[in-house]
């Protein structure tokens, strides 16, 4: 390679291959950095080389190997200059393709990206969401050269910095220019960069000066610096030049983690390359300038990027650091002055030099000017690189760059600066992301880690995960890091396992505190925030999992156990009947699923399964083991005469006497428990038969009355009473109750009264609660829809609504009307798609304003359309109304299903005093009222919730009242409970658990569904599916049950050796 | 020229804040710390605060060198519930050497709430320095990392260079005077007496616990909380 011998012989070079740069030529740019080549980049290398020869296309095509751009959820991806057209996860197969319609002039139409909101395809990069919202100021020079071509970087004009600083020959104009950039270090601390320099430049320069570039990057999920080395070694070079030539530094080093092979390969080369061009080493360009820079390969501990311990370990020194002061800038590596800054700091400087200070300083807000890179990890759909300019909001980044969640789930937090940061929860996202605004948010920018966590993140364990990490790392000179990070570390380690008490949760708190005050570095003074951000914001996580033994993110194995159970409120152990299901033990599964629940059929029916939604086959990626229909599929083929419930005292052999009020879910259940214990107990109902919520609201089609009145028929034993038509209020007072000699009462007389709309002519026939529409039809057969049908809401009444609705004669149409999008609604997925399939329409983001009528009747609903704003604190977008897009939707009938609420003005005059929202006030762990020996749950306590949830409450409220009248506390410590049923497991092969999807749930024919408003929409599983659909069970209880078995077998072969 | 609880002193360039607290009579603790050998920072005992409102913060007075103007405050509540802090976990680890009792014992340490450990060593490095900036022969080092930190020969094989001095042993904070007395008459240490040993708290004591075996606290008082010291 020929030297330049002077800023002539530069720039004459320069020149020359910019006219060889035809922007007119295509040219294939593949990416292939680390990640691009661990998915698979080197293939389309190959490929794209071995037909541009085969076709002879070396004139007509450019092949330019590039390092990463950053989108790496898209690796092994390819764009084409000068279209800007991207193809993302691409084959070798595909490749072939490319080239050939780039020849022609083409784009291959199926390889392109889709769109993930329009779902169209994306014809260029800079339409990708992705793009969109970056400044690639720093990055983009990745995709524009080839890293280990010197050549590719000066035709952008590389180099030409450094150029201009010498021939300025003013270094304090250098330094000047950078401290009015305003750049900071973009390692973490967010120093100043130019008043480093100005600090070094003024320190004595006999013995000489260092440069270092602090490529030591160890956060987990922070690898900008190693992309930047990778896809533009050549920046960070340029940048140390010009730093030490306005600083007077005589010799470079760039430290760099010995785990990045191909950054070091790269930076090697193009530190080659730059001598052999006479940009490097003595004389630089014939200015008398000198510089060089050599590689330091780190030591693999985390603690090196702390500064003193990088430059013990460039020493050669065990890498740990030292107290300071005396400060780097006064005594660093061998005892001379040195300046460390971070990669992406380095790879800014030709930036500000080349444009400008005042241009640089244009990006981003004051006193944070610039850009910043981001490595966007964890729950995220877009992982991979993002610059943005400094100031913007971290929702920006995660929802529009990142693009959101990565499955259904919620987003949670964000956790920033990787070990030594802190988490930011998702209320808090509208934070301009910048130095101040992260650290007065508890975190810290770090070097630009950015990690998405969602519901099923679990915040104590990734205090733990973190504290793993930094007791392993800490390098154990100072005291207070060593053994501070492993005692933290040790009671999380007891949080996460339900060991531990309140007051080991104050310790932690008040030794993380003692530790970010006492250690030695960075390293140990910031070790502690991932436990006090978390504390900060998740605090109740933390209690939680103390109190309550509870893992909410069901994470923490050991209070969690086999997540489906834990997962379910009544703790139906649904691995154990899976396990059952697999081995054809019908009647053992029956049993199982009965120990825990008097509805089982019911609950097969119309359970919201969080079981599934917590199933490790879901949450692990794949899709949850369809646990519902296996239940139906037992309980439709077993008799539940073989269950035995077990009978703690005979009927009726305790004297005292309870009342249930309300016959649904929640009371039935109090009753069957409490009469199991052998009180005597009467259920009072304002209807007339027996079963609330589950008679009057949920349709036929979804759940047979037979089963339904079969079900409850086997609940009511000699020792229950039933008394109909009796209403709490009108009919009998809780004092009646206490009077006739009942000991306690329970109340669970549910949510019963539809919620009004709010808007005009609400009153107007034709517009109808929901609830009464449902009972209207369901006990009274009565059919009160006609017309055009307009449902308003987006739950699982607003759906079943409708579909009585359509099934009702004279009904023309039925639309749902909801303010949300789609996704948001929360009624079932699976009644959602069965009411399209019914012919529903559902009009999302849609509002009703007013209640049009003529002539005392229905004639229309005038509608608002809305769009997504800003995000609440759930992280959901705000509907918001469009002005000017009203418009009248004609309808005959208006069903109003917005939700439910209570009807229980009589309860306080009773002595039962009620919450703000109108529910009962009672303690949540013992059921109990405001009035001694009154207990409520269910419906009137939470709101309107779900069948198992008044299970839940029934249950727990036949414990307590039994403690009750036992004279006992109400409140015990809360236990976790673990698998402890040992099932042998099926040998499965790992092809079989990796190929079987989740089973199709067999479903009645729309037509035929129409037809017969009774007959049942969902059929269950055949054998054969449910076999196959038990064994994708990936049995979490064994990690437990395995354990014990283990334990068993050791015992029984000590007891025979004895 | 600097303000020490409120005094000013003036120091000779160099002097570090332990020094000059001295020269004061103001005590602060110390472990790594020896006179002879290279101030270390390691066991953050020493710890003083200095500056003031938001910038102000500890540093370990062993190694910070006295400076013009500083404000150093050496018992402020925040220096010293970093110090309690700082015997505790010691105390939680290396509960039989002498000299960290004596000093719980001293700073009003009178619980100890973390899991008992017995360790040897903590690590101050004092054996170390002494080795090499004293004895000259660097025969022993530090290896590993954050739990697996470990002292010893290089790759743990006989020194050659070691001359069996013993002097690590006898700059040994941890080692130094293990309390292994069991008349009372002529108990030495003094902890036991004043602190609540971990023996008295958890039932599941061990006796390996506790070098004091048996224990003098344990053998006089069951409940010495409730204990004054003896005189």
């Amino acid at each position: 390679m020929e030297r330049l011998d002077t800023i002539s012989d530069f720039r004459i070079l320069m020149d020359r291959l910019a006219a060889n740069r035809d922007p007119r030529v295509p040219t294939v740019v593949i990416t292939a950095g680390t990640c691009g080549q661990a998915s698979g980049a080197n293939d389309l290398i190959r490929a794209a080389k071995r037909e541009l020869l085969r076709r002879e296309l070396a004139g007509e095509v450019r092949l330019r190997i590039t390092g990463c751009h950053g989108y790496c959820e898209m690796e092994p991806s390819v764009v084409i200059e000068p279209a800007g057209t991207f193809y993302p996860k691409l084959n070798a197969d595909g490749m072939v393709k490319i080239i050939d319609a780039v020849v022609r002039g083409n784009v291959v139409e199926d390889l392109l990206p889709l769109d993930p909101e329009t779902g169209e395809r994306v014809r260029t990069q800079a339409e990708l969401p992705f793009y969109k919202k970056q400044t690639r100021t720093v990055l983009a020079r990745n995709q524009k050269v080839d890293p280990i071509r010197i050549n590719d970087y000066i035709a952008i004009g590389g180099y030409s910095s450094l150029v201009t600083v010498l021939e300025g020959g003013d270094p304090m104009a250098t330094v000047r220019e950078i401290k009015d950039s305003g750049l900071r270090g973009r390692g973490g601390a967010g120093f100043p960069t130019g008043l480093k320099w100005e600090l070094l430049a003024k320190q004595p320069s006999d013995k000489g000066k260092f440069l270092v570039c602090n490529a030591d990057e160890g956060d987990p999920g922070a690898y900008m610096d190693r992309s930047i080395l990778e896809g533009s070694p050549h920046s960070v070079i340029e940048g140390m030049l010009v730093g030490a030539y306005a600083t007077g530094a005589t010799e470079g080093v760039v430290y760099v983690r010995a785990e990045y092979p191909l950054a070091i390969k790269h930076l090697t080369i193009a530190l080659r390359q730059a001598r052999e061009r006479g940009l490097l080493g003595e004389n630089i360009l014939g200015t008398g300038f000198s510089f060089d820079i050599r590689v330091v390969k780190g030591a693999g501990a985390f603690v090196c990027g702390e500064e003193t311990a990088l430059i013990a370990s460039i020493e050669g020194w065990m890498g740990e650091p030292r107290q300071r002061p005396p400060f780097p800038i006064q005594r660093g590596i061998n005892g001379r002055p040195t300046a460390i800054n971070n990669v992406e700091t380095w790879a800014n400087v030709p930036v500000i030099v080349a444009g400008g200070a005042a241009e640089f300083s244009k990006t981003g807000t004051k006193g944070n000017s610039g850009t910043k890179i981001f490595s966007l990890v964890g729950k995220i759909t877009n992982t991979g690189l993002v610059e943005v300019p400094m100031g913007t909001s971290i929702e920006e980044v995660v929802y529009e760059a990142g693009g959101g969640a990565d499955s259904r789930a919620r987003i949670k937090a964000v956790q920033t600066g990787g070990p030594s940061g802190g988490c930011i929860p998702v209320g808090s996202f509208d934070l301009p992301i910048d130095y101040e605004s992260l650290a007065e948010a508890g975190s810290i920018m770090g070097s630009g880690g950015m990690i998405v966590m969602d519901e099923n993140t679990c915040m104590v364990d990734v205090a733990k995960y973190f504290m793993s990490f930094l007791k392993d790392e800490s390098c154990g000179k100072c005291f207070t890091c060593r053994k501070g990070t492993q005692r933290m570390y040790e009671i999380l380690d007891d949080i996460t396992k339900g060991r531990a008490t309140l007051d080991q949760l104050d310790l932690l708190e008040e030794l993380a505190l003692v530790v970010r005050d006492t250690t030695m570095c960075g390293l140990g003074q910031s070790a502690p925030n991932p436990i006090l951000s978390t504390l900060r914001y998740f605090r109740h996580e933390y209690e939680r999992h103390i109190v309550d033994k509870r893992c909410d993110a069901f994470v923490c194995s050991e209070l969690v156990g086999a997540p489906c159970g834990s997962a379910c409120p009544i703790g139906t152990e649904a691995w154990r009947y899976i396990a059952h299901i697999e081995r054809g033990e019908y009647e053992d599964a029956y049993c199982a699923i009965r120990d825990a629940n008097p509805f089982p059929s019911i609950c097969a029916r119309v359970c919201n399964h969080p079981c599934e939604d917590k199933c490790r086959a879901g949450t692990s990626g794949g899709e949850p083991i369809a646990i519902r229909a296996l239940k139906r599929f037992v309980t439709d083929r077993i008799d539940p005469a073989v269950y035995e419930p077990r009978r703690e005292a005979p009927i009726g052999s305790r004297v005292e006497t309870v009342a249930v009020v309300g016959a649904g879910p929640a009371g039935l259940t109090a009753a069957h428990y409490l009469s199991l214990k052998g009180y005597r107990v009467t259920v009072i109902d304002s209807g007339a038969q027996p079963g609330g919520m589950l008679l009057g609201c949920i349709p036929p089609y979804r759940l047979p009355r037979e089963q339904l009145r079969k079900e409850i028929a086997a609940m009511l034993d000699e020792g229950i009473t039933f008394r109909g038509n009796t209403e709490l209020g009108a009919d009998v007072s809780i004092d009646e109750l206490f009077d006739e000699g009942f000991q306690a009462v329970f109340v669970a007389v549910g949510a019963h009264k539809s919620r009004k709309l709010n808007v005009k002519g609400e009153g107007v026939p034709g517009v109808l609660r929901s609830m009464h529409f449902l009972k209207s039809y369901n006990l009274k057969g009565e059919n009160l829809a006609r017309g055009r049908v307009g449902v308003v809401g987006g739950g699982n009444s607003a759906v079943d609504a409708a579909r009585i609705a359509i099934r009702q004669k004279g009904v023309e149409s039925v639309t749902i009307i909801y303010r949300r999008t789609r996704s948001e609604m929360p009624a079932y997925s699976e009644e959602i798609e069965a009411a399209l399939e019914e012919g529903i329409r559902i009009e999302t983001l849609l509002s009703p304003a007013r209640i049009l009528s003529e002539e005392g009747h229905l004639i229309g609903v005038e509608c608002v359309r809305n769009e997504l704003g800003s995000r609440d604190a759930s992280g959901r977008r705000r509907p918001v109304p469009v002005e000017g897009s009203e418009h009248v939707v004609p309808l005959d009938t208006l069903i109003v299903a917005i939700s439910e609420e209570h009807d229980v003005d009589c309860l306080p005059p009773m002595g039962i005093e009620l919450t703000d929202w109108g529910t009962i006030k009672c303690d949540h762990e013992t059921l109990a009222t405001s009035r001694r020996g009154v207990f409520a749950g269910g419906d009137v306590v939470t709101g309107p919730a779900t069948v198992v949830d008044a299970i839940a409450a029934g249950k727990k409220a036949a414990t307590m009242i039994e403690r009750y009248l036992r004279g006992e506390d109400l409140a015990r410590p809360a236990e976790v409970r673990l698998p402890d049923y040992y099932i042998e497991p099926a040998e499965i092969p790992d092809e079989e658990l990796e190929s079987t999807r989740r089973v199709r749930l067999p479903a009645c024919r729309v037509e035929a569904r129409l037809a017969d408003p009774f007959a049942e929409s969902a059929l269950p599983l055949s054998v054969e599916d449910a076999s196959r659909e038990a064994r994708r069970c990936l049995r979490c209880d064994l990690e437990f049950t395995e354990r014990n078995e283990a334990e068993v077998a050791c015992a029984e072969a000590r007891g025979e050796a004895t | 020229m600097l303000t020490i609880n409120g005094l000013d002193v003036s120091v000779e360039e160099g002097t570090t804040i332990l020094e000059a607290a001295e020269f004061l009579g103001f005590p602060i603790p110390t472990l790594c710390h020896m006179e002879g050998l290279t101030p270390y920072g390691a066991c953050r005992l020493c710890v003083v605060e200095i500056g003031e409102g938001p910038a102000a913060k500890l540093v370990t007075s062993c190694t910070y060198p006295a400076e013009e103007g500083l404000v150093v405050r050496t018992a402020s509540s925040r220096v010293v519930r970093a110090r309690k802090m700082v015997l505790e976990l010691l105390l939680a680890s290396c509960p039989q050497s002498k000299t960290i009792q004596d000093l719980a014992s001293a700073h009003e340490v009178r619980q100890q709430r973390f899991k008992q450990e017995h360790e040897d060593c903590i690590y101050c490095g004092r054996c170390i320095r002494m080795c090499e900036e004293q004895m000259m022969a660097q025969a022993i080092g530090f290896q590993g990392r954050g739990e697996h930190r470990a002292l010893g020969t290089p790759f743990n094989k006989r020194s050659e260079v070691c001359r069996l001095c013993g002097g690590c042993m006898y700059v040994c904070p941890a080692c130094e005077l293990r309390c292994t007395y069991n008349e009372p008459d002529k108990a030495i240490c003094g902890g036991c007496a004043n602190l609540s040993p971990p023996c008295l708290e958890v039932n599941t004591f061990d006796d390996m616990m506790c070098y004091m075996e048996p224990c003098v606290a344990c053998e006089i008082e069951k409940n010495p909380r409730d204990k004054t010291p003896k005189d």
